[in-house]
């Protein structure tokens, strides 16, 4: 094994990542906050024909390396763009469609305006640069105690894991007898981890990016969604100059997954030719 | 039969339980009276709407984020907490249980809904008590850093200006003079390393151990551990011998880690064996795992403190030399690196402390 093929298997062991698909240009999924990549499982296999589709897991997330985690580099996005252009370096990836969902969008946005060489386009499912209301200009939607309230409701449903589970998860890396309880509780295997992703991800302020984002930009935008609600997604249309904003029928934050082919109908179309710009 | 049906009616309308099931979408599309009485709402006009509007924006977050997930992914959902919203603007925490179906052509999810107010003010409890008690913790933390901070700098001072003394600096020393100001470096060092441990056991509980974790040569990192410790078994009169351990044989581990532990157990070995002993370091490796051992002929642990051996500040015999954490550290820093440490030990015999790691 070669020094590079070593480091090779480690990013792809660390962040779990998975590639299929027959074609030839890369296609990477994203994940958002509170899930890991199987939340793409009704959307994804949709472009194994024509793309080359990339999962992964962010570190904390999923099935990825959870002795990986370092809080220092995770305490704000940027950690997690890391992860991104980490997996996109060592698959050498270019022409990259990202697809992003939430808070995943401006980890994308974070990651393309730090290589945008490397990206032809971010598809940002349910955007929001800033979810704490900042007034008089600004409404996110949200007040420093919701997300508290958001906290609160980790900490009391993940209690039992605090306790129990999280430190023998901790130390086992491969976490072969614990799959089966993983999968029926969330995605996000780790309280602690958690908590400090919903941390970087409530508490961020990335508005300032979105003016630096060169690469084309679909805007997908759910009605109703009480988490980025149709002000922000606008807002975030607005504020990159490269973006096409398109509303959806689904309701919800979650569109992959309540309204998985309406969802691949939009990429589809943006990605044959409906840019704006 | 009619007044069966009647009565199951009747019964999910008013049992002490909300019923409700929600669309995909989120839409509610049934929801029971006692439900709709628990919000305040009258029993038509809660269908329909979306069920955000029952939860608060924290709340809101939480559903889309875990909830409906956990139950798209899964199918279904137990025991999550959730706090609802009245529509009077109160709060309302419930423990729901649901699970996701195909109903006449689409998927719904039906959920039971039950109140929990007290046993929400035990978990408040518990979780100010936890909260106090992480603040408190970080606190300590704190405290330790500073402390540490102002006492290294003057121990450093002490060490120093032994050391020039020492070096015949300011002209030369007599024999007693020699042997006073060695023993005063000395003990500045032991303070010095008592409170690494303290600072070391502090971020380990904290978690903030930083672990690189590559493949290191279990040779190499023996060697280093040894050429700290080979004075003082000189000194002491040990035999050391090492088994097996050959060059190519490698484990998944961080290496200064490694080094520490080793360092530790090595360190003890020699504390706790008489002059005459023999301490080895002994290799074994199987297709998944290295096992490196470290035994002596030491004065051994009593049955009664074995259990205890890994727990912080607990010592064979008292010790004036440590605080008591360096099996405790070694053992949390093995478990980082993914691997375990154990002991066997018979008293007035030896012990053998077993460092296993995944082997590279």
């Amino acid at each position: 094994m070669t020094m590079s093929e070593g480091l090779a298997g480690e990013i792809v062991r660390r962040n779990n990542v998975k590639v299929v698909g027959k074609g030839l240009q890369p296609m990477m999924f994203a994940h958002g906050f509170g899930c890991d990549q199987n939340m793409w499982r009704f959307v994804a296999p949709a472009f194994e024909d024509a793309y080359r589709v990339v999962l992964f897991d962010y570190v904390g997330a999923g099935r990825s390396d959870l002795s990986a985690y370092d809080p220092n580099r995770y305490s704000t996005l940027q950690g997690y763009a890391q992860d991104v252009l980490d997996i996109v370096a060592t698959l050498d990836l270019r022409d990259v469609i990202f697809v992003g969902h939430s808070v995943s969008s401006m980890i994308g946005i974070l990651a393309a305006n730090r290589e945008p060489d490397r990206f032809a386009d971010l598809i940002l499912v349910g955007p929001s640069p800033r979810y704490i209301d900042d007034p008089p200009d600004y409404v996110g939607g949200f007040g420093r105690a919701d997300i508290e309230g958001m906290l609160d409701a980790m900490d009391r449903n993940y209690i039992g894991w605090v306790n129990t589970l999280a430190p023998v998860i901790m130390k086992n890396e491969d976490r072969p007898a614990l799959t089966q309880e993983l999968e029926t509780s969330f995605c996000s295997t780790d309280p602690k981890i958690a908590r400090q992703f919903a941390q970087a991800t409530f508490f961020a302020d990335n508005r300032a990016d979105l003016a630096a984002v060169r690469v084309p930009s679909l805007v997908l935008q759910c009605f109703d969604d009480a988490i980025a609600p149709t002000t922000v997604g606008e807002y975030v249309a607005r504020n990159i100059p490269t973006s096409t904003l398109r509303y959806m029928k689904a309701t919800g934050h979650c569109p992959h997954m309540s309204h998985p082919d309406e969802t691949i109908q939009a990429i589809k179309e943006y990605l044959d030719g409906g840019r704006d710009h | 039969m009619a007044a069966t049906i009647d009565a199951l009616s009747e019964l999910l309308e008013t049992a002490p339980c909300g019923f409700l099931t929600v669309s995909d979408d989120g839409t509610i599309l049934i929801v029971n009276r006692t439900l709709s009485d628990l919000l305040g709402f009258p029993p038509d006009e809660l269908t329909g709407r979306s069920v955000q509007s029952i939860l608060t924006p924290g709340n809101r977050v939480f559903y889309q984020t875990h909830f409906f997930p956990l139950l798209k992914l899964h199918g279904r959902a137990d025991e999550i907490f959730l706090t609802l919203r009245r529509k009077d603007g109160g709060d309302l925490p419930v423990l729901v249980n649901a699970v996701r179906h195909e109903r006449d052509g689409s998927m719904v999810a039906d959920c039971i809904l039950m109140r929990i107010h007290r046993r929400k003010l035990f978990e408040d409890a518990i979780l100010e008590a936890k909260r106090t008690a992480e603040e408190a913790n970080a606190g300590k933390e704190k405290f330790l850093s500073v402390m540490s901070h102002d006492l290294r700098t003057p121990l450093q001072a002490v060490t120093g200006y032994a050391s020039l003394l020492l070096d015949g600096f300011h002209g030369d020393l007599s024999e007693e003079q020699r042997e006073d100001v060695t023993e005063i470096k000395n003990a500045a060092r032991q303070v010095a390393r008592m409170i690494d441990d303290i600072l070391d056991f502090a971020r380990i509980e904290r978690g903030a151990v930083r672990i690189e974790m590559q493949s290191v040569s279990i040779q190499e990192a023996l060697t280093r551990a040894e050429a700290m410790v080979r004075f003082r078994m000189e000194e002491s009169g040990l035999l050391y011998s090492r088994e097996d351990c050959t060059f190519a044989l490698a484990a998944r581990a961080d290496p200064d880690r490694l080094q520490q532990v080793l360092l530790n157990l090595l360190t003890n070995a020699v504390k706790f064996t008489k002059p005459g002993g023999r301490i080895r370091a002994i290799c074994e490796a199987d297709d998944q795992s290295v096992h490196l051992r470290v035994a002596d002929t030491g004065v051994g642990i009593p049955e009664e403190k074995l259990a205890h051996i890994f727990e912080p500040f607990v010592q064979v015999e008292p010790d004036q030399r440590g605080v008591g954490l360096g099996l405790s550290i070694s053992r949390e820093l093995t478990l980082a690196m993914g691997g375990e440490l154990t002991v066997q030990s018979v008293a007035g015999v030896g012990s053998m402390f077993t460092v296993t790691l995944r082997r590279a």
